[in-house]
């Protein structure tokens, strides 16, 4: 039988276009300060620190837990790096998760990071393709996205008017954000008119590209109490992967999402999602994929996306607020953006996401993934 | 030995590939002032405020506190042989500065590495040309007299350097193995796109494989595919990026060639391109064009281009 685990604090950088003041050590600090602080702790109260970063290509140092340990007060504590691309964030909270769970160690600090404007982002992603499959074609995952986005159009009916309302909703959201450097509104007609970079995806269907870190503390039930008595209770959290170049994968819906959101709902005892969640944030590198996620996550049925953003309820007064931080839309520093779902998902049933926050907020989703869509995962959080 | 189905040992030489990676990076406050002052040929290092202890060259977080309240100072360049190893590119030590707690790694000049010793006293070598880099100090050369040097108080210093160019151009050898050996051979030689059954018999998966992803078992026989198929899914790329084979606007295009289960990815050419989005679509029939070199990848293959959808073998 796992322990109860509680996130109990959470601090993020103000996310930038770039950051010339510092390195990616000294974002990695800021994050890391600003989340002991949140959790009435010092680094002395630490038993182990899980460093997460996106691919050492993004930023040219091979094995950058070794750099950044003196700027998260990793020195002489266990410490080990997670990496797996989008879903960096969320697999290195997972990995922490399971060492309070299993009963390794108490606390457990997550830090998050990338600094995205330090290299060329496109042909750095388009080395996950295979070298003799594909990579002299790949555009980062760019093309691939709006193939897949282009083939639900068809079957899922995701249109591009769909995609711009994602990226209105979003933009607006995160003017309350203030930890977003991206606060501008836009219109669905700005959206559409805005320049093809792989049509269908436009410039306005995309997330602006960061510098930025993000620091998360889990804590056992037992030692939760020092840093706060209202934590966010981790209810469940599963990360799945399905098979590269597999006969069966349609791409259409995400079935990793679906199969994770499905084992994660069953621990957490979530029958009806879209009725039980007072609110949801997902990783939406492109606007479409906020779509997908509607649909693999269960808030409504495939084919219903369209008509669920149309509707309203994912917006921050509808039923199923979706993405009340801005999403990606705000900021995406890619390694962190996975632990940046959770730590807003985390502010909200906190009861501390200010501006941004969903009254009486008590049960949160978070979604997050990595690779060309084949891993992907969730977590439930709890008041 | 792998069991490879009608496979055969493949001569071919390992695929080279390059990545060649720009990058900016950003020293931070400390290692950017120490950078920004090398043209001064200033040493510039960082004393901890909860640790006392000092860093040279600077630092932003202290190795020993974890510390992030740090004191820029002036160093000597002067210090003391700590280690040092003979190299193919030279002698290479680490090199307590007077004053420093802590060593760091630079060349040694001038010197015999039999002649040298643990604790020689050792000053740095400045360059005749500034960079910006750690190489402004050339390296260090042996001088017994070198006086000790003092940390001091570090006056008006430099803007730390925001940014710094930097690239890795990585070099790879990746073995092709009796898979895609076989089925770049074929491509080379014959204009076959060959896969291999999955085990269950049901379609041809492409590229060939050991394995079938799905009941991980291993596939059955090797299958000539014709080189027609449908658009499963594609976009239109006008994103310019570096590292990008074809100047936009094309199309990227996921392929299922007739017969196979899986995808090819390809572009798709031959098209009024204005038109791209209306013209190529999901379900579309394409026909590959081929180039009139063979070096045996995908790249014999120019492009796709739609046919008629009633055109050819298929289904």
């Amino acid at each position: 039988m796992s322990r109860h685990v509680a996130i109990v604090g959470i601090g993020q950088t103000h996310h930038a276009r770039r950051r010339t003041d510092v390195s990616q050590a000294g974002l990695v600090r800021e994050a890391v300060d600003r989340a002991l602080a949140d959790a009435n702790l010092t680094i002395e109260d630490i038993d182990a620190v899980v460093i997460a970063t996106g691919p050492v290509l993004f930023a040219a140092v091979n094995m950058p837990e070794k750099w950044v340990v003196d700027a998260c007060g990793a020195r002489l504590k266990p410490v080990m790096r997670v990496t797996s691309g989008g879903g960096t964030g969320l697999a290195g909270a997972l990995a922490a998760y399971y060492q309070v769970a299993g009963g390794q160690y108490e606390r457990v600090l997550v830090v998050a990071y990338d600094k995205l404007s330090e290299g060329a982002l496109q042909y750095s992603i388009s080395t996950l393709y295979d070298p003799f499959w594909g990579r002299e074609f790949a555009v980062g995952i760019m093309g691939f996205s709006a193939a897949y986005w282009r083939a639900r159009m068809d079957v899922l009916g995701h249109t591009e008017e769909a995609a711009a309302m994602v990226s209105v909703k979003n933009h607006r959201n995160a003017m309350n954000n203030p930890y977003a450097h991206v606060r501008k509104e836009v219109t669905v007609d700005d959206v559409m008119k805005s320049r093809p970079l792989a049509w269908p995806i436009k410039l306005l269907d995309v997330p602006p590209i960061s510098d930025g870190a993000a620091a998360v503390v889990l804590s056992s039930e037992k030692m939760a109490a020092k840093s706060t008595d209202r934590p966010a209770w981790i209810r469940g959290m599963g990360y799945f992967c399905e098979a590269d170049n597999a006969p069966a994968r349609s791409m259409l819906v995400s079935e990793p999402l679906a199969l994770a959101a499905r084992r994660v709902y069953r621990s957490a005892g979530i029958t009806n999602p879209r009725r039980q969640f007072d609110v949801v944030e997902v990783q939406e590198p492109y606007t479409c994929f906020e779509l997908s996620y509607y649909e693999s996550l269960g808030l409504c049925a495939p084919g219903e996306a369209a008509a669920l953003i149309a509707s309203g309820a994912t917006e921050m007064d509808g039923d199923i607020p979706v993405n009340p931080s801005g999403g990606c839309m705000g900021a995406n520093p890619i390694g962190a953006t996975g632990l940046i779902r959770i730590i807003e998902a985390a502010a909200q049933v906190m009861g501390k996401a200010g501006a941004h926050q969903i009254p009486n907020a008590r049960l949160a989703l978070a979604q997050s993934g990595g690779g060309w869509a084949n891993l992907r995962g969730v977590a439930v959080l709890s008041a | 030995m792998m069991q490879a189905p009608d496979s055969y040992l493949i001569e071919r030489p390992p695929l080279k590939t390059t990545l060649a990676m720009a990058y900016t990076l950003t020293p931070g406050r400390a290692a950017g002032t120490f950078l920004a002052e090398t043209i001064n040929r200033r040493m510039v290092g960082s004393r901890c405020r909860s640790s006392g202890l000092v860093c040279v060259p600077a630092q932003d977080f202290c190795p020993r506190s974890g510390g992030a309240d740090m004191e820029l100072v002036a160093a000597p360049d002067t210090g003391t042989l700590t280690g040092f190893t003979a190299t193919e590119a030279g002698i290479i030590a680490t090199i307590r500065i007077d004053g420093a707690d802590f060593d760091f790694v630079h060349r040694i000049l001038g010197a015999d590495v039999g002649a040298l010793s643990i604790g020689q006293r050792v000053q740095a070598v400045w360059a005749e040309t500034m960079t910006q880099s750690i190489l402004d100090i050339s390296g260090f050369q042996v001088v017994a007299t070198a006086p000790l040097g003092r940390i001091a108080p570090l006056n008006e210093p430099a803007p730390a350097l925001p940014s710094k160019p930097y690239a890795l151009d990585l070099h790879y050898e990746h073995a092709f193995g009796p898979f895609y050996g076989r089925l770049f051979d074929e491509i080379g030689s014959s204009r076959r796109i060959m896969g291999v059954r999955s085990s269950s018999g049901e379609g041809v998966l492409i590229p060939p494989r050991e394995f079938d992803d799905i009941s991980f078992t291993r596939t059955g026989t090797w299958v000539a595919l014709p080189d027609t198929g449908t658009v499963s899914a594609m976009s239109v790329i006008h994103l310019e990026f570096k590292g990008q084979k074809e100047p936009p606007p094309y199309i990227y295009a996921e392929i299922q060639l007739d017969g196979a289960v899986t995808r090819l990815i390809h572009s798709i050419k031959g098209i009024d391109m204005s038109r791209a989005a209306e013209l190529v679509r999901p379900g579309t029939r394409v026909r590959a064009v081929w180039t009139d070199s063979r070096t045996g990848s995908l790249s014999d293959i120019s492009h796709f281009e739609p046919i008629a959808a009633d055109d050819a073998a298929g289904r």
